[in-house]
C-alpha cells in the first residue's frame, strides 16, 4: 500500500528519507490572497474553487482554499484553525479590534489590514497591566467544532493534520498591545514591565494551547506558532536580549504545547533570524518556517541543512518577496530544484511558499510552482537536470 | 572624560537623563549649542546607525538612542531658532497610498531628525498631492516607505510627480531594492534606517561620510 501524507511527512520529520517532499499551503500564513484567488480559478480553468468570500486571515485578506485546489496542487497538510473570537468591529472606520484589544484598521481598496493604535500605550505600570481587560482564555466559541473537524480529517483522510496558530505569539503580541516603539524601549529601559506583560501573554497562550489541544490534540500531527524575530536585513532584538527576555518564554510556551499532545513544533518567525536557530533548537522548535531565503543570511540553503539539518526541519523556501512576483517560469522550476536539492535530502523539508500568495504573483508561477514541486519531489532524487539550467533568479538579480 | 566626550557616549548608550543634563550645562554657560549639535550629537547618532547596520545593537538600542538624541534636542531647539540656524536640509516622508505600515518609516523618521534633517512626517495611506503639499511648505527630498509588494508600485506615480523638478524622491520598505529603485527612477535607496539618511544626503550631494566625525581622542 502506498504511503499516506501523514506517514511520509512523519517519516520526512524524523529526518529519514520519504517518498516525496511533504508541499504545504493554507495555513492562516501561506494561503491566496482573495484577488489572486479567482486569477488562479480562471488560469487552472477546471478547478471548482469557490472560496473567494471564505476569509481565511482577515488581516492578511486570504482566503481557506477549496479542497478542490488543494488537490489539485497535491497539498498533504489540512489545517483546523481556532475561531476568531472576542473580535469587536470598530464604528470610527472599516476596521476591527482583535481579542488583544489591538485596533486594525483596513485600506480604503480593503486589500489589506494594518495595526492602528496600541491598548496599552498608555500603561504607566504593572498595575496598570492588572486593570486592563484581557481575553478570556475559557471561551467556548474559540475552539467550537474543532475536535470534530480533526477527527474527520484523521480518521477520514490520510493528510497531515496541523493545528494553526492562535494569533500572534509572545513578543509580537506585546509589539501590537504597548506598540512597537515603546515595548522595544520597554525591553531595554524597562526589563520589569517588559517581563511582565510577555509573562502575562504567555500565560494566556499556554491556556489557549491546552484547551486547544484538549479539543484537537489526538489528531493533529504539529502544532503552528508564529512570531516575528527579524527584519530584512538583521534581528528586531538583539540576541542578548532574545535570550533574556523572550527565549525562556518562548520556550515555556513550546514545552507546554508538547507535553499537551504528541505534536511536532513548528515555529514561524519572518526575517533573518539565522543568528538564533541554535535557540531555537533550544526552546524545542522541530520544524522552522518559513525560511525567508530573500532576507541576509538565509539566501544559502546549502549551508542551513549543512548546519542544523540533522535537529531542524525547514518549511518554506519559496520566496514571495521578490521570486514568486517576478521570477519567470523557468526561474520558478530552477527556484523549486534548488530548494529540494539544499533542503530535501534525508527528509526534514516540507517545500511551500514564505508567506502568502499575494495579489500581483502572476497565477501561471502559482501554478509552475506546485506542479513542479509534485514533477520533482519524488525521491530518490534526480535534480542534476534541471539545475543545469541555471535559471537562478536571485543570481540574475545580484547580477544586475 | 570632557563633557562633549560624555555627552557622545550617553547619546550611543541612550541615557536620556545625562544627555539632558549635559546639554543644559553648556546651555547654562551660554555655550554654542549649534557646534554641540553638529560636532558631538549629530555624530553620535551617526555612531548609532553604523552600529546598528553593523549588528552591534538593534531596533530597542536605537530607538532609546533617538529618544535621548531627540531630548537633548528639544533643549536646544527653541536656541537654534532664534539664532537662525538652519537644518541640514528638510525632508518630507510617509507610507505610500494603500499601505498603513509605519514601523520601519518612524525608524527612518527618528535617523533622519537626529542627522540634523527637518522632518515632516506625512503618516501612513499618503496619497501624491500630500507629498506636493510638503514640496510646496519647503521639503527638498520626498522618502517613501512601502511593506509590501502590492503597495510598493505606488511609489511609481509619486516619484513621476516629481519627475524634472528640484525635488528627490528616495525610497525604501521591505520589499525595497536597489533595483526596483532604478526601474521607476527614484533619485535614491535605503536598505535600512541609518543607509535611508546615507541615501537622502547622497542625493543632496552632501558627503556621505560625515565629514564631522567625532574625534574620540
Amino acid at each position: 500500500m502506498p504511503m499516506t501524507p501523514r506517514e511520509n511527512f512523519l517519516l520526512a520529520m524524523s529526518h529519514k528519507t520519504p517518498e516525496w517532499v511533504p508541499v504545504d499551503m493554507g495555513k492562516h500564513i501561506g494561503s491566496v490572497h482573495k484577488t489572486a484567488y479567482p486569477k488562479l480559478r480562471e488560469f487552472l480553468g477546471n478547478v471548482p474553487m469557490r472560496n473567494d468570500q471564505l476569509i481565511l486571515d482577515r488581516m492578511a485578506q486570504t482566503v481557506v482554499p477549496d479542497e478542490a485546489l488543494l488537490q489539485r496542487f497535491h497539498i498533504d497538510f489540512r489545517w483546523v484553525k481556532p475561531h476568531w473570537v472576542q473580535v469587536k468591529e470598530r464604528t470610527d472606520t472599516n476596521g476591527y479590534v482583535d481579542m488583544w484589544g489591538v485596533p486594525y484598521k483596513g485600506t480604503e481598496d480593503g486589500e489589506h489590514f494594518a495595526v492602528d493604535g496600541a491598548p496599552l500605550a498608555q500603561a504607566a505600570t504593572i498595575a496598570d497591566l492588572d486593570d486592563f481587560a484581557w481575553p478570556d482564555p475559557e471561551d467556548p466559541d474559540q475552539f467550537q467544532g474543532l475536535r470534530e473537524q480533526a477527527r474527520a480529517l484523521y480518521e477520514g483522510t490520510g493528510y497531515v493534520v496541523g493545528a494553526d496558530a492562535i494569533k500572534a505569539g509572545p513578543l509580537m503580541t506585546a509589539l501590537q498591545m504597548r506598540g512597537y516603539e515603546q515595548f522595544f524601549v520597554d525591553l531595554v529601559s524597562d526589563p520589569e514591565f517588559a517581563d511582565a506583560l510577555l509573562d502575562r501573554i504567555t500565560a494566556l497562550l499556554k491556556r489557549m494551547w491546552e484547551r486547544y489541544l484538549g479539543e484537537v490534540g489526538d489528531y493533529v500531527q504539529l502544532a503552528y506558532v508564529t512570531d516575528d524575530l527579524g527584519t530584512q536585513t538583521s534581528l528586531l532584538i538583539s540576541p542578548k536580549v532574545f535570550r533574556q527576555r523572550l527565549k525562556p518564554r518562548m520556550k515555556d510556551l513550546h514545552e507546554h504545547i508538547k507535553r499537551c499532545a504528541n505534536v511536532k513544533l513548528m515555529m514561524h518567525s519572518d526575517g533573518a533570524v539565522g543568528p538564533l536557530l541554535d535557540d531555537f533548537l533550544d526552546m524545542g522548535v522541530d520544524i522552522l518556517n518559513p525560511v525567508q531565503t530573500s532576507v541576509r543570511g538565509l539566501e544559502d540553503t546549502a549551508a542551513l541543512k549543512a548546519k542544523y539539518g540533522d535537529r531542524l526541519a525547514y518549511h518554506g523556501a519559496i520566496d514571495v518577496q521578490q521570486l514568486m512576483p517576478n521570477a519567470t517560469v523557468e526561474e520558478v522550476r530552477w527556484e523549486v530544484a534548488k530548494r529540494i536539492h539544499d533542503l530535501g535530502r534525508d527528509g526534514g523539508y516540507v517545500i511551500a511558499p514564505c508567506h502568502n500568495l499575494g495579489p500581483d504573483i502572476p497565477p501561471q508561477n502559482i501554478a509552475t510552482l506546485f506542479d513542479t514541486i509534485h514533477e520533482y519531489g519524488r525521491y530518490p532524487l534526480d535534480l542534476d537536470a534541471p539545475l543545469r539550467t541555471d535559471a537562478s533568479y536571485f543570481a540574475r538579480h545580484a547580477r544586475a | 572624560m570632557n563633557l562633549n566626550d560624555a555627552l557622545f557616549d550617553a547619546i550611543c548608550e541612550g541615557d536620556r537623563k545625562t544627555v539632558e543634563k549635559l546639554v543644559r550645562q553648556v546651555v547654562d554657560a551660554g555655550g554654542d549649542v549649534g557646534a554641540l549639535l553638529r560636532d558631538d550629537m549629530i555624530p553620535a547618532m551617526k555612531e548609532v546607525g553604523e552600529r546598528f547596520s553593523a549588528n552591534e545593537i538593534f531596533v530597542p538600542e536605537m530607538l532609546v538612542a533617538a529618544r535621548a538624541m531627540q531630548a537633548g534636542i528639544n533643549i536646544i531647539e527653541p536656541i537654534l531658532a532664534k539664532s537662525g540656524h538652519e537644518p541640514v536640509a528638510r525632508v518630507c516622508i510617509g507610507s505610500v497610498k494603500g499601505d498603513l505600515h509605519d514601523i520601519g518609516k518612524n525608524l527612518v523618521v527618528m535617523m533622519l531628525k537626529g542627522a540634523g534633517f527637518a522632518v515632516e512626517d506625512l503618516g501612513v495611506d499618503v496619497p501624491v498631492d500630500r507629498f506636493e503639499q510638503a514640496v510646496q511648505r519647503g521639503a527638498q527630498v520626498v522618502c517613501l516607505s512601502a511593506l509590501l509588494t502590492t503597495t510598493k508600485d505606488a511609489m511609481r506615480p509619486v516619484v513621476n510627480h516629481f519627475k524634472g523638478r528640484d525635488v528627490k524622491v528616495v525610497i525604501g520598505g521591505a520589499v525595497i531594492t536597489q533595483e526596483y529603485a532604478d526601474a521607476i527612477g527614484a533619485d535614491g535607496f535605503g536598505a535600512d534606517a541609518p543607509d535611508a539618511v546615507r541615501a537622502v544626503r547622497r542625493v543632496l550631494g552632501l558627503p556621505v561620510e560625515d565629514a564631522h566625525a567625532h574625534d574620540a581622542a
